[in-house]
């Protein structure tokens, strides 16, 4: 008998290949489908993809099921641009209690389906006094601020390395190919650095000024597990952060979910001109 | 469950049981480090399988050996190999064995490791003394019930690394002729080596040194009323600006090739206390 509570076991290549079997008879064979997870607010940008079929995650063994409003929880299969798609329409979040590798499980499943490039989206709060509401970030880099991270515990080499290079995380071609889809289309985007806060509380005044002399130009509760994943298991990623709001401090007023998930109709036609331009170029 | 100091009580009784001395002198070595084991004379060694309690280590580099016998004259125990979090152990069973060790009889702990460099007054192969450290593994492990018997509820962490210790190995440093740094070392969970927003944040935050090891053990050490010594050896630059990727072999070789200075410090250390 031990006093100890039994070693983390991190998900191994043969759950893997279970869910993604499921996962391909439910949405038909892709090659090398383009994944793109959608973050709060942006789930009706799956009604673009074209001949779509999907799957709810609760058809599929060992995903997070979210139960967050503004994420529905299903894989979308289909076309976009031209090119074959994997969409997660909704996404598990570490607030909500998921072990952080369970986080990973769709990322790694999505690999296993072929997904060579993931484009991650999400809201995020500025930090940066030079965003506004309303703008386009596109992820350089990131910073843990949640100090627990989805490659803890046993690692299945045949997934990835023990320990995996954390200064490649975002695809420097990738951010380049979305600056010049940006600029064809004139749509504005701000570079920057993502912290990824535990949530579910949004930060304190303070905590956003500390986030700024840490270097964070953007703070958001999602993308770090998935972006740390898909690098582990050997995609090319990039994220797009839309600034849902600036953060808690910079502006007299409250922070509320409601306004996290209320996306101007300009905002949401930036960002869709933006993910399907970048999936047409790849 | 069974409370830690039964756990503790059964490690003990099979390490006792092919060996009675008790050594005052503890040696945790890391990555690449761990062949000074080899060098106690006579060499009792206990593979980690073998003692109840003890988790296995799964990493390359690492022995999973407890090894004790003389070392320039003093008895001593030394974990060759060593467990670390992002393994997916908890706090309380990394820092496990020294815990035995105390119970062993071990008052003075040499915590060693490999790490990256922040500061930029380091350099691969460079010796660095822990003079404090930032613990940015996200959790600690402390958390939970207290044994009042082993030690206090809330320790003091203002000293942490045992000042005449420092001044012990300064000496000998300079004795030997091995030139050796001091700073503050911090740690991450891993096991992906940091991102270069984080290495600047940890910058800011005023660390010297990274790694993913150590700390857990120091505060445990410090619970249960062990002078402390760390000793980080620098296997790579984590600067920002100039990151070049790196690989766990690239580590390794690295603290081969700075393990000689390494071990003359240690053994000059371990032969002035004993």
């Amino acid at each position: 008998m031990s006093p100890f509570t039994p070693a983390l076991k991190n998900s191994n290549e043969s759950d893997v290949s279970r869910s993604a079997e499921i996962v391909r008879n439910a949405l038909g064979s892709q090659v090398e489908p383009i994944g793109i997870v959608l973050g709060s607010g942006l789930g009706t940008f799956a009604g673009e993809i074209q001949g779509s079929k999907s799957i709810p995650y609760s058809d599929i063994p060992g995903f997070p099921v979210s139960g967050v409003k503004g994420h529905s929880g299903k894989f979308v299969g289909g076309r976009l641009a031209g090119k074959d798609v994997i969409v997660m329409q909704g996404r598990a979040h570490f607030y909500e209690g998921f072990p952080m590798r369970q986080i990973a499980f769709p990322i790694r499943t999505m690999r296993k389906l072929g997904v060579k490039k993931l484009l991650l989206t999400n809201a995020a709060g500025a930090v940066n006094l030079n965003f506004s509401k309303g703008d386009l970030m596109l992820i350089t880099d990131h910073i843990n601020f949640s100090f627990h991270n989805p490659l803890i515990g046993e690692n299945d080499d045949t997934i990835g390395v023990r320990f995996p290079d954390g200064s490649r995380v975002y695809d420097q071609k990738l951010n380049e190919l979305a600056e010049k889809v940006a600029q064809k289309s004139g749509i504005k985007t701000q570079k920057g650095v993502y912290m990824f806060m535990p949530g579910p509380v949004y930060e304190t005044p303070a905590e956003i000024r500390m986030a700024r002399v840490l270097g964070a130009d953007a703070v958001g509760m999602s993308t770090f597990p998935e972006a740390l994943a898909a690098m582990h298991c050997g995609m090319q990623t990039m994220g797009i952060s839309y600034i849902s709001n600036m953060g808690a401090g910079i502006n007299p007023g409250k922070l509320d979910h409601e306004e996290v998930l209320r996306m101007d109709e300009s905002v949401y036609d930036s960002i869709r001109s933006l993910l399907a331009g970048i999936v047409a170029e790849l | 469950m069974i409370a830690v100091r039964q756990a503790i009580s059964e490690a003990l009784a099979v390490i006792r049981s092919g060996y009675a001395q008790s050594p005052e002198i503890g040696l945790i070595l890391g990555s690449g480090l761990g062949s000074l084991a080899d060098e106690l004379k006579p060499l009792h060694g206990i593979a980690y399988s073998s003692i109840p309690h003890f988790p296995k280590s799964t990493v390359a580099g690492h022995k999973g050996m407890l090894c004790l016998g003389k070392l320039q004259g003093a008895d001593v125990v030394a974990m060759q190999g060593r467990f670390h979090y992002y393994e997916g152990y908890s706090m309380q069973e990394i820092t496990f064995p020294v815990r035995v060790m105390r119970e062993l009889g071990v008052k003075t702990l040499i915590i060693t490791n490999a790490c990256g460099g922040i500061n930029p007054d380091l350099y691969p192969g460079a010796l660095m003394l822990i003079k404090d450290h930032l613990n940015l593994m996200g959790g600690n492990p402390l958390i939970g019930p207290n044994d009042d018997s082993i030690g206090p509820r809330f320790p003091d962490m203002s000293a942490a690394y045992d000042q005449d210790l420092i001044k012990l190995a300064e000496t000998i440093a300079v004795e030997s002729g091995i030139e050796l740094k001091s700073g503050v070392h911090s740690a991450v969970s891993g096991p992906y080596y940091c991102s270069r927003a984080e290495l600047r944040m940890i910058r800011t935050m005023g660390a010297d040194t990274v790694g993913m090891s150590t700390i857990p053990e120091t505060i445990v050490a410090v619970h249960c009323g062990m002078r402390v010594l760390g000793i980080s050896c620098v296997t790579d630059m984590a600067i920002p600006e100039q990151l070049h990727g790196i690989s766990h072999e690239e580590v390794v070789s690295v603290a081969e090739k700075t393990r000689p200075k390494f071990e003359k410090l240690v053994r000059g250390i371990v032969g002035r206390l004993g």
